[in-house]
């Protein structure tokens, strides 16, 4: 009895104190641990694409339809706003991906900086696409059947057939990438916190990696979104 | 714990990589300003595939990474491909959709052709019928009567 209570938790009670915190006992290793999680995040990522996908082809479908509409319809956008969103939400993009080199370099400081304008930059890019919603909404510029255009060189859109269709596919668009936006700011702030909170360094990092994918994925949806509607 | 695994890619790189963003953003909204024609499209999506070639090798380092990654991701966008242009292959040929015959819309094309050939087989001096199409004789009654036996 006494040699069986002494053998059996001795082997458990060493791998406990042998392994990281953040290492769970289903993985083998850190870097098994690591590579399962970045796959599960790829799968992922391809239902956001697959999500985002069924929009595109509505769009495909509708200017294939009417494209005298959607060149009609585009011209309407602020080209000048969507230009500066899109350099806004690229160097995002570049500041999530400094903070994951500086967190592998063990550099927690400058990784939270990067985080902490990653979310500036954010922020901005919802503070201009408020301004372009809003004027839109003053002509009347609405989502399907309320869409009612008047004003400024909106007037011009009661004589296109099929125009409140571009706005429709405009609004949902851009209002799912918002949503998104807003959810990866959450996710940001929450990965910078705990950054600063010391959870992360080169051995463990990966919710700032995961984050910053999912923040790549939402710059890469902007990326097809700002020509297809603004500029074609 | 070993960090043989992942691969820290150089400010330097990730820096090219944002430049070259920048300058194909820009590049596209000047493009944009140029008459093309039917090539405006592919050139503006094509631009943005680039682009997006660029965040997804580098910002999210799928070369460097595990090759289980990329084949998750080329899978997806397989499937993308596959979604727009089955989708496309229906409604950019769907025809007159306002159409609910019973009949298939290529046999009323076949029905319209046997119509159209029967009538140019008809020999024109069976087609007078007001008297304006009879500027010579009487005997033309009988030519008419004549046609009528014939069909």
């Amino acid at each position: 009895m006494a040699t069986d209570t002494d053998i059996a938790p001795a082997p458990t009670e060493t791998d406990h104190h042998d392994h990281p915190a953040h290492l769970q006992h289903h993985f083998v290793s850190s870097e098994q641990q690591f590579d399962s999680a970045k796959l599960g995040m790829w799968l992922f990522l391809i239902t956001e694409i697959l999500l985002f996908s069924a929009m595109f082809v509505a769009y495909a479908v509708y200017r294939q339809w009417h494209p005298e509409t959607f060149v009609a319809a585009s011209e309407t956008l602020n080209v000048t706003m969507g230009t500066i969103n899109t350099i806004v939400l690229l160097t995002s993009s570049l500041t999530v991906a400094l903070s994951i080199h500086y967190i592998q370099k063990d550099e927690v400081k400058k990784c939270i900086y990067n985080l902490g304008a990653t979310l500036v930059l954010a922020g901005g890019f919802m503070v201009i696409k408020y301004f372009e919603y809003t004027s839109k909404f003053e002509h009347g510029a609405y989502p399907g059947g309320m869409f009612d255009p008047h004003g400024g060189h909106y007037a011009q859109l009661a004589d296109v057939p099929f125009a409140s269709q571009f706005f429709s596919i405009y609004f949902v668009m851009t209002g799912i990438h918002g949503l998104h936006v807003i959810i990866g700011m959450a996710v940001i702030g929450w990965v910078a916190v705990r950054a600063w909170m010391g959870s992360f360094s080169s051995e463990y990092y990966t919710p700032v990696e995961l984050t910053g994918l999912y923040w790549h994925l939402v710059d890469i949806v902007w990326i097809f979104l700002f020509p297809m509607l603004y500029l074609i | 714990m070993s960090d043989d695994g992942h691969h820290i890619l150089p400010k330097a790189t990730l820096l090219k990589v944002f430049g070259g963003l920048i300058f194909l953003t820009v590049l596209t909204v000047a493009v944009a300003y140029v008459p093309l024609g039917p090539l405006a499209v592919p050139v503006a999506i094509g631009i943005a595939a680039t682009k997006a070639t660029l965040v997804v090798l580098y910002f999210m380092a799928l070369r460097y990474d595990n090759p289980v990654n990329a084949l998750t991701f080329t899978i997806g966008i397989i499937m993308v491909m596959v979604f727009i242009t089955f989708t496309m292959i229906d409604t950019a040929f769907r025809g007159d959709m306002g159409n609910v015959d019973r009949q298939t819309m290529g046999e009323i094309e076949r029905e319209q052709e046997a119509a159209q050939q029967q009538q140019e087989q008809i020999p024109s001096e069976q087609l007078r019928v007001a008297p304006a199409d009879y500027p010579d004789d009487r005997g033309a009654d009988a030519g008419a009567a004549s046609g009528d036996s014939d069909s």
